[in-house]
C-alpha cells in the first residue's frame, strides 16, 4: 500500500505526455508518471454492421463479452477477480465503430491484462449469458428508453429519423422485434466475422512500457483474419421543409429535439468554423449557451437548451461528449430540454428563431471574439484524463487528423475569421429543411397547432424587461410552415418496436 | 463518498493558520496545506503540478438537510440557481462574461448535506476566479423579476426528472421511512415547495444571510498553482467577508418504531424497484462501526456478493442488486436496492435480501473477502483522485462532513483494522428489519 500511495502522489503529471505512436492497428499513449494504464481495444464495426432484421447485433454481441463468460472463466469468477482491483471491462458501441475500455493501476497490470486479452479474445458465448444480456437489452428498449429517459427517446428518435433507409437507420440497442428475433448463432458468427485481426485497433494510454505494447500487440494479431465488408456510407435523404414526428406519450412536460445532416467532418476547416459558431449558439450544459441564455435564463421555460454537429450520446448525464462515437456523416442538432406542454410551440419557435437569425446574419464580431477566448480554455476540459486523450488519439486516425483534433482546434482558434464562421454557418447550416420530434401528449393538439401556424401566446410568472416582451412578440407569430402530410404521429409503444 | 459531522472547531486565530499533514500515516496521496481566515473561512490548498489547470471549489456546508422550516423545502438547491444571478460589482451579464472569457467550466450542485461551487480554470486565471467567487459569495444582489424566472427554470429541472421511477421511489421512501428530520424531503424539495418558490424573494435575503458565511463555508483550490501565491490573494479577497453563521434548527429523528413498508405505482411502464432503507448513522471515520458499515454495503450486496451472483447472473431474477451504504452529517439510510424483472418475484428477492442480512448477522464474512473488498476501496478511491476537478468534486463530500480533508486518512486508517467480528457487529446493529422501511415500486402499464 505504501508503494501505492508514493507512485499516485506522481499523478500530478498526468497530462505530460511522452509519446504517441500510430500505425494502422495500433495508438500508444505513453504518459509519463502516469500511474494506471487505460486500455481501448477498438473493433471497426458497429450497429451499421448489423444484418437486416437483427438490429442490435454489434451492440448484443459486445454486451455480452463485456458482461459474460470466457473458456476459462465464469462471468462470476471474472467479476470475482476484477473487484479487489476497483477495475471493470465495459462496452460501447456506435455506428461504425466498438470500443472496450478498462483502466488498471499499475500494481495489477499484469493480472487485469490477462483478463482482458480473454475476455476479448475467448469470450464462451454461453446460453445462460446470451439469455440474461439480451433480456436486460430489450428490457432497457422495451421499458426505460420508453417511459423513463423522455430526453434520450427524443433524440434517438431524432436519428432514427433523420437516418432512416441508411445503414445509420437503427439505434444501437434494436428494436424490440429485431432484438428478440436475435439468437446465440447470430452472435458468434458476428463475433466471428467482426472480430479479427484486420479490424481490430488497440489503444493503449498511461504508464506503459514499449515491451508490454508488443505483447498487447502480438496477443491481438493473433485474432482470426478477415476483412470486414465496406459499409456504404449513410448519405440521410435532404429533407423537404418542416417535418415532424409527435411521439405520443402521457407526460406531463415536452422533449423536443430537431435537425438536419450535415456535411462536415472534424478536421476540415468548416467543421471548425461551425464547431466555433455552434458553441456560441449552444455549448452543452453551459450557460455560455445562446439559446440556453434566450429560453432559460431569460424566460425560465426549461432547464437547457443546447446545439451540436457531433453525435453526443446520454447528454442528459455528461458533461463533456465521449470518445469513440465518430461517424462519416452528423446531424446539426438542437436540445430543448422538456418544457411544459402549454410552451412546447412557443419554445420550437424560439430555437428555430434564434437558427434563422444566425444562419442568416451570422456571428456579431464581439461574440466571435468572446466564443474564441471561450474555447480556448473550455477545450481543455474535454480530454483531461489519459483514458479521454487516448479517445481521441482514436478518434484521430479515424478521421486522418495527424497533429491532432485539439492540437488542430487550437491553431484553427487562431486562424479562422469572422467571416470564415458566417460562411460556414450559411454554405452548411439552414432553418427550413429539418425534422424535429416531440415527446408531447394530446399529438393532436400539437399537430394542429403546427400546421395552422397558430400564434402561441406565453405568460410569465414575473415581470419580464421591455426587450423580453418585444422579442415575444416576434417568436409568438414566428412562421412555421408545416404541412398536414409532414407530420406523423407514432404512439408511444410502436417506438422502436418492428 | 459521502459524509459526516465531526464538530469543527473554527480556529479564530490571527491571520493564516497553517496546518500541512504529517506525511508518515497519510492515506490522501497529494501534500496539502490547510489556512483559517480570521473571520472563519477556510481554504484548502492542493498543489498538482503539470496541467495548466486549477480547480476552485466552494463547498457551503449547507444543502437539504438544513431547510427546516415547512414550506422552504428545496431552497437549497433553488438558491444554488441564484448564486449566478450577479452583483452590483459584477451583474451576471458581466460575471458570465468573465467566466466565458477564461473557458472556465463552471457549474454548482447540491445534495442533502452541501451545496458547492466550482469552477475549473487555466492557472493564469487563478486570481479573476477568486475576485468573482468572493465578491458573489458577499455581495450577491438580485431584482424580484429575475428570482421569479429562475424559479421557472427550477421547476424545469424538476420536470426533466418526472420521467424517471427513481425520482418517485426516491421521494415515497424518505417521506415514509422519516418523521422528523429533514432528510424527509428530497434535495429538489416537495412539488408544492417548488411552486411557490416565486414567491420567496425576501425568505431568500434570510437564507443567504443565514448560511452563506465565512464560517460555513470551505474553498477547496487544486491543482497547478503556487499556494505561496494564492495565500495572500485569499486574505485579500475573502478577509473582510462577516461572520453570522446562524444554525439551523433541525429535529433529530427519533429511533424508527418497527419495519415500515409502502407500495407505489409509477404512472408508466418500469421493472419493479425494490429499495430497502436501513436506518443508518452520521458519518464518523473513526467509528469502526460506520465504517465497517459501509463494508458492509459492499459484502453482503454489491457487485461481487453472494447474492447479487445469485440472483442478477444465476437465477436471472433481477437485472441488478446494490447496496449503498454511504456517508451524511447525521444519521440517514443504508439502501439496497434490486431491479427485479417479473413483478411475481418481488416476494422471493426480499425474502433473499433478509436471507442475506441473517446470514451476516450470524456469521463472520471471511478475512479473505474482506480483505478484498479493503483493497478495492483503495484503489477504488485512489484511481478517482487523478485530475484537479476529479481531487476538487471527491473532496468536497468529506469536506461539507467534517469540515476538513483529513477525514480520509482516518477513515483509511480505521478501515486497516477492522475485523471479520467488526463486518458482523455492524450487520447486527443495522440490519434489523425494525430499523427499516420497504418500498415496492412498480408500473402502472405491464
Amino acid at each position: 500500500m505504501k508503494t501505492l500511495v508514493a507512485t499516485l502522489i506522481l499523478s500530478v503529471m498526468l497530462s505530460t505526455v511522452v509519446s504517441m505512436a500510430k500505425d494502422k492497428q495500433s495508438v500508444l499513449l505513453k504518459v509519463a508518471d502516469d500511474p494506471t494504464i487505460s486500455f481501448r481495444i477498438l473493433f471497426n464495426s458497429g450497429s451499421q454492421n448489423d444484418p437486416s432484421g437483427k438490429e442490435g447485433l454489434a451492440a448484443l454481441t459486445a454486451a455480452i463479452i463485456a458482461e459474460g463468460s470466457t473458456k476459462n472463466h465464469t462471468y462470476e469468477e471474472i467479476l470475482a477477480l476484477l473487484y479487489p482491483m476497483a477495475a471493470d471491462v465495459s462496452e460501447q458501441v456506435d455506428k461504425e465503430m466498438t470500443v472496450f475500455s478498462g483502466r488498471t493501476h499499475r500494481d495489477n497490470l499484469d493480472e487485469f491484462y490477462a483478463l482482458v486479452k480473454e475476455i476479448l479474445i475467448e469470450p464462451a458465448f454461453t446460453e445462460a449469458d446470451f439469455n440474461r444480456v439480451k433480456k436486460d437489452r430489450l428490457n432497457y428498449v422495451q421499458t426505460t428508453l420508453r417511459y423513463s429517459q423522455d430526453e434520450e427517446l427524443g433524440k434517438e428518435s431524432l436519428y432514427e429519423f433523420v437516418f432512416t433507409g441508411t445503414p445509420y437507420g437503427h439505434n444501437e440497442e434494436g428494436h424490440v422485434k429485431s432484438l428478440s428475433s436475435i439468437t446465440l448463432d447470430d452472435v458468434k458468427e458476428f463475433y466471428r466475422t467482426h472480430y479479427t485481426r484486420e479490424n481490430v485497433v488497440v489503444g493503449l494510454g498511461g504508464g506503459f512500457d514499449s515491451e508490454f505494447a508488443e505483447q498487447v500487440r502480438d496477443d491481438f494479431e493473433g485474432l482470426p483474419a478477415g476483412e470486414v465488408a465496406a459499409v456504404p456510407a449513410p448519405h440521410a435523404k435532404a429533407i423537404d421543409g418542416v417535418q415532424v414526428e409527435i411521439v405520443e406519450k402521457d407526460t406531463k412536460s415536452t422533449a423536443i429535439s430537431f435537425g438536419f445532416p450535415i456535411d462536415v467532418e472534424r478536421g476540415s476547416r468548416d467543421y471548425y468554423a461551425l464547431a466555433i459558431a455552434i458553441s456560441w449558439l449552444g455549448e452543452h450544459r453551459s450557460s455560455f449557451s445562446h439559446l440556453y441564455q434566450v429560453i432559460r435564463e431569460e424566460r425560465g421555460l426549461n432547464y437547457g437548451d443546447y446545439a451540436y454537429i457531433e453525435h453526443f450520446p446520454y447528454g442528459y448525464a455528461r458533461n463533456f461528449p465521449p470518445a469513440n462515437v465518430a461517424r462519416r456523416q452528423q446531424i446539426f442538432q438542437i436540445w430543448i430540454r422538456p418544457v411544459p406542454n402549454e410552451t412546447r410551440v412557443f419554445a420550437f419557435r424560439a430555437a428555430l428563431r434564434e437558427l434563422q437569425n444566425v444562419v442568416e446574419n451570422g456571428m456579431s464580431q464581439a461574440d466571435f471574439e468572446l466564443t474564441r477566448k471561450f474555447l480556448k480554455g473550455y477545450t481543455l476540459h474535454y480530454a483531461p484524463t489519459t483514458m479521454m486523450k487516448l479517445g481521441y488519439a482514436l478518434d484521430d486516425r479515424y478521421y486522418g487528423i495527424e497533429e491532432g483534433h485539439w492540437a488542430l482546434f487550437a491553431k484553427m482558434l487562431d486562424e479562422l475569421t469572422l467571416e470564415d464562421v458566417n460562411a460556414a454557418l450559411k454554405k452548411h447550416l439552414g432553418y427550413e429543411n429539418l425534422k424535429a420530434v416531440f415527446i408531447t401528449p394530446d399529438a393532436e393538439g400539437l399537430k394542429k397547432a403546427l400546421v395552422n401556424n397558430d400564434p402561441s401566446p406565453i405568460t410569465y410568472a414575473s415581470d419580464k424587461p421591455a426587450g423580453v416582451l418585444e422579442e415575444d412578440r416576434s417568436i409568438v407569430r414566428y412562421p412555421l410552415k408545416v404541412k398536414p402530410e409532414n407530420v406523423r404521429i407514432v404512439k408511444i409503444e410502436e417506438v422502436f418496436e418492428g | 463518498m459521502r459524509l459526516f459531522l465531526l464538530s469543527w472547531a473554527v480556529v479564530m486565530l490571527s491571520g493564516f493558520t497553517a496546518v500541512a499533514g504529517s506525511a508518515a500515516k497519510r492515506f490522501f496521496p497529494y501534500p496539502y496545506e490547510n489556512h483559517t481566515l480570521k473571520n472563519g473561512f477556510k481554504s484548502i490548498l492542493i498543489p498538482m503540478k503539470g496541467s495548466g489547470l486549477v480547480a476552485y471549489y466552494t463547498v457551503v456546508r449547507t444543502g437539504s438537510r438544513d431547510e427546516w422550516e415547512p414550506g422552504k423545502s428545496g431552497f437549497a438547491h433553488f438558491f444554488e440557481h441564484m448564486m449566478f444571478r450577479g452583483t452590483q460589482k459584477y451583474p451576471a451579464s458581466a460575471y458570465n462574461r468573465l467566466v466565458a472569457e477564461m473557458g472556465a467550466e463552471a457549474n454548482a450542485f447540491t445534495s442533502d448535506d452541501l451545496t458547492c461551487y466550482y469552477m475549473v480554470i487555466p492557472t493564469l486565471k487563478l486570481e479573476t476566479a477568486m475576485d468573482l467567487e468572493s465578491d458573489r459569495f458577499q455581495n450577491l444582489s438580485y431584482e424580484e423579476a429575475p428570482f421569479r424566472t429562475e424559479a421557472g427554470a427550477v421547476y424545469g429541472e424538476y420536470r426533466k426528472n418526472l420521467s424517471s421511477p427513481m425520482r418517485l421511489a426516491n421521494e415515497t421512501l424518505l417521506n415514509t421511512t422519516f418523521d422528523k428530520h429533514t432528510y424527509r424531503h428530497t434535495t429538489m424539495g416537495f412539488e408544492q415547495d417548488i411552486k411557490d418558490m416565486p414567491n420567496m424573494y425576501e425568505y431568500s435575503k434570510t437564507f443567504f444571510n443565514r448560511y452563506y458565511r465565512p464560517e460555513n463555508c470551505v474553498l477547496l483550490v487544486v491543482g497547478d498553482f503556487d499556494p505561496a501565491a494564492a495565500k495572500p490573494m485569499i486574505e485579500k479577497y475573502y478577509g473582510g467577508w462577516q461572520p453570522g453563521y446562524v444554525p439551523p434548527q433541525i429535529t433529530a429523528e427519533p429511533p424508527q418504531d418497527g419495519e415500515r413498508k409502502i407500495d407505489v405505482t409509477f404512472e408508466g411502464r418500469t421493472l419493479p424497484l425494490v429499495w430497502i432503507a436501513y436506518k443508518g448513522d452520521a458519518f464518523d471515520p473513526s467509528d469502526k462501526m460506520v465504517v465497517s458499515a459501509y463494508l458492509l454495503g459492499d459484502l453482503a450486496f454489491g457487485e461481487n456478493s453472494e447474492i447479487s451472483k445469485k440472483l442478477a447472473i444465476r437465477e436471472q431474477k433481477v437485472e441488478s442488486i446494490d447496496g449503498d451504504f454511504g456517508f451524511s452529517r447525521d444519521p440517514k439510510l443504508y439502501d439496497v436496492y434490486s431491479r427485479v424483472k417479473d413483478e411475481n418475484d418481488i416476494a422471493y428477492v426480499i425474502g433473499e435480501i433478509d436471507k442475506t442480512a441473517e446470514a451476516f448477522r450470524t456469521t463472520p464474512v471471511s478475512r479473505e473477502d474482506l480483505e478484498k473488498t479493503k483493497k478495492r476501496s483503495r484503489y477504488s478511491y485512489l484511481m478517482s483522485l487523478d485530475t484537479p476537478d476529479r481531487v476538487g468534486s471527491v473532496l468536497s463530500r468529506i469536506v461539507t462532513l467534517t469540515g476538513g480533508i483529513e477525514a480520509v486518512d482516518q477513515f483509511y486508517a480505521t478501515m486497516a483494522e477492522l475485523t471479520p467480528e467488526d463486518i458482523q457487529a455492524a450487520a447486527q446493529k443495522y440490519l434489523r428489519k425494525e430499523r427499516r422501511t420497504v418500498l415496492v415500486l412498480k408500473g402502472a402499464k405491464s
